[in-house]
């Protein structure tokens, strides 16, 4: 794997010293475990849960690092091990990747299991997507009766329902952005079950959305969990969610549409475990988002973001970003083939810059990282004039001409290996803003 | 009026194929030729002799067979516009249904279209890496490069390859072929997409189109500075020079 702050090295020793670690922590445990998995919103859901368990007082642990696979998970429990190996620790709030979800479930045992999304990521082949939601819901076949926390606007996700588990459900009910627009990378246009066109009465983004088949009647299902109003306002997103019989409103500091879908997540957990709906609300308010999940920076006055770019789907929702406001800015790409970005870089002619490019208040694009030059092609091709674009392979010379854009503020996207480099260089030049409470934080 | 026809969309849409699609458009509306899109979805009806361009890319084994089901009652029109040039650019599964058939790791043998005469046989394990390729486009020889990932080998009969492996596997990994062409219809594992890093093959399908309208132009050139950058990212990789 790349290098990174997501280091795995203990647990891969621990794991070929002792292959059982894992399942003896989860034991002594005792089932107080809770899994995120899915392809995007992993880490942002976890570290939501985890700022709300610590505020309640939990010790808990985590693998905030996005380090998700077996070895990640193991060096998380080290590092809330005693020497004499007793395991301080409330709770385990783990991410797992969708891949390495079948392989460590079992170990695990979990109390709850969330489901954010599947979408392809970067260029997995449509079928391989459908064999990754076959594995999952297999192993959760295997596992004794588990509370799900199942995301209902992805009829990916839904198909999970049927492994006879109890589930809580969570979506977006109203149509939040205007338009039934067309996207190019749609993951699920056809019913799981009987592979007729799904039809939808709006929806959110890639295959999200409130969708029914017209041959056999599968459809979202009823939730538990709904966001009842999303206002997407300056710097900030103000909901208003249904829990159970309950409304609570709830402000998240946060640009990102998508992490409504995190806090619904996290809602449906609070559910199943009873934790207070008003402290969930609240530390919402105040939730810090991880590296590259959108992070905030400001450099001379001017803010700026940081934003992971790793498959389609998620890429298009970094773009619509650029358009929440109509400023001036600049923008920052980097692109890497490293084995953990993908060796491919096709996936980006994926991702609808065509339509969600803000190209009028764009001012200049700087494309970095190993392949910057196909991603400033990709650009060009989407009708960016060569005069506003610039090739700049190394991340340094990249990030220090984005920062010397003219523009009102700066986004910068990554790719995984990218993103550690550039988020130290903006930590260099820049001051990450950590000030979650210059927001009211509960209406 | 070039007309370019992306068929099937929302089924063989793997691996940012749908890029050379742009690239066709984008290069002509460029030099002020006048081009249009025409989508066509499963079912929809379409007449290939309409075509100027004519796009098929991948897709999963499941939807390459709906593709075939869809498209062997129109057969006989898609022979009737290739046999008259209709300018054809299959990628990876869109090119393995062009053959006679695709056997499954089961022994399955899923039948294609018959329109290139090779065969296509599942391999164990996936042909994946950069690939450069050493093609002959009107009498000069360039390289054209890309990424390939599959699992099928293919195999060909009496056609010609599209050209010469220079680095990675090609159609099959031993025999040193890539790709297959017959008439203006070319098939190839070639993703990146194939055409944005690959502008002389572009327009060379682009002066296909035109020619068959009867329209001989040299096409003036275009500023292809980031092109070319991005291909030498990778052939010096492959450690190959520029072209």
């Amino acid at each position: 794997m790349a290098g990174g702050k997501g280091s795995s090295l203990p647990g891969k020793v621990v794991l070929r010293l002792f292959p059982q670690a894992l399942e003896t922590w989860a034991q002594r445990l005792n089932s107080r475990i809770i899994v995120v998995t899915g392809t995007n919103g992993k880490t942002t859901t976890n570290n939501m849960l985890a700022s709300i368990f610590s505020s309640l007082g939990y010790w808990v642990v985590t693998n905030w690092e996005g380090a998700n696979l077996a070895s990640g998970l193991t060096s998380a429990f080290l590092r809330s091990t005693s020497w004499k190996g007793d395991l301080s620790c409330d709770w385990a709030l783990l991410e797992v990747d969708e891949a390495a979800f079948p392989k460590v479930i079992a170990s695990l045992r979990p109390a709850v299991v969330v489901v954010t999304n599947f979408f392809r990521d970067q260029l997995d082949r449509y079928g391989e997507l459908d064999r990754t939601v076959s594995l999952v819901k297999e192993a959760l076949l295997k596992l004794p009766p588990t509370k799900l926390v199942l995301n209902a606007d992805d009829p990916l996700v839904v198909k999970l329902a049927d492994t006879s588990h109890p589930v809580i459900f969570y979506g977006i009910g109203v149509p939040v952005r205007a338009g039934k627009e067309e996207e190019p990378c749609r993951e699920a246009r056809f019913c799981p079950y009987c592979g007729r066109e799904l039809q939808y009465q709006y929806y959110h983004y890639s295959q999200l959305g409130a969708y029914r088949c017209p041959g056999c009647g599968f459809a979202r299902p009823t939730t538990q969990v709904e966001a009842l109003a999303v206002k997407i306002l300056d710097g900030h997103i103000s909901c208003r969610v249904r829990v159970g019989d309950r409304v609570v409103d709830c402000e998240l500091p946060t640009l990102g549409f998508y992490n409504v879908y995190n806090a619904l997540a996290v809602f449906g957990v609070g559910m199943w475990l009873g934790l207070p709906t008003e402290v969930i609300a609240r530390e919402l308010g105040h939730y810090v988002p991880a590296t590259g999940r959108l992070q905030r920076f400001v450099h001379r006055g001017r803010p700026v973001y940081l934003n992971l770019v790793k498959n389609p789907a998620g890429f298009n929702e970094s773009l619509r970003l650029l358009s929440m406001s109509s400023e001036t800015k600049d923008v920052f790409i980097a692109l890497n083939d490293n084995e953990a970005d993908g060796r491919d870089v096709s996936w980006i002619w994926d991702v609808d810059f065509e339509n969600l490019l803000p190209q009028g208040s764009v001012l200049s694009f700087v494309c970095s990282g190993k392949r910057a030059a196909d991603m400033a092609l990709r650009l060009r091709y989407a009708g960016v004039p060569l005069r506003k674009i610039e090739v700049l392979p190394r991340l340094e010379d990249g990030v220090r001409a984005a920062l010397a854009g003219q523009g009102k503020s700066v986004y910068f996207m990554a790719t995984y290996t990218a993103l550690w480099p550039v988020e130290k260089l903006l930590r260099r030049y820049g001051k990450e803003e950590r000030d979650a409470d210059r927001l009211p934080s509960l209406s | 009026m070039l007309t370019v026809c992306h068929l099937y969309p929302d089924l063989l849409n793997l691996y940012g194929d749908r890029g050379n699609v742009t690239v066709f458009l984008r290069r002509c509306q460029w030099r002020g030729i006048p081009v249009r899109l025409w989508e066509v979805r499963f079912g929809e009806s379409v007449d290939f002799t309409k075509v100027d361009f004519l796009f098929l890319g991948g897709g999963s084994d499941r939807e390459q067979q709906l593709v075939v089901t869809d498209l062997l009652p129109r057969l006989a029109n898609l022979r009737q516009a290739i046999e008259e040039g209709l300018v054809v650019l299959a990628v990876c599964g869109g090119y393995q249904l062009l053959g006679h058939y695709y056997q499954t790791a089961q022994g399955e043998k899923l039948p294609g279209l018959g329109i290139l005469d090779l065969y296509t046989e599942a391999g164990e394990g996936r042909l994946i890496g950069d690939i450069a390729v050493e093609v002959q486009m009107g009498g000069r020889s360039q390289i054209l490069c890309g990424f390939e990932n599959h699992s099928g080998r293919t195999y060909l009969g009496r056609v010609s390859p599209l050209g010469r492996v220079l680095r990675g596997f090609g159609n099959n990994g031993w025999d040193g072929t890539e790709g297959a062409r017959y008439k203006n219809v070319f098939g190839t594992y070639l993703h990146g997409p194939l055409l944005p890093k690959n502008p002389a093959f572009a327009d060379y399908l682009i002066s296909l189109a035109l020619g068959r309208r009867g329209l001989e132009i040299m096409l003036p050139p275009l500023p292809d500075v980031l092109e070319r950058q991005a291909r030498e990212v990778i052939l010096r990789r492959l450690r190959l020079r520029g072209s």
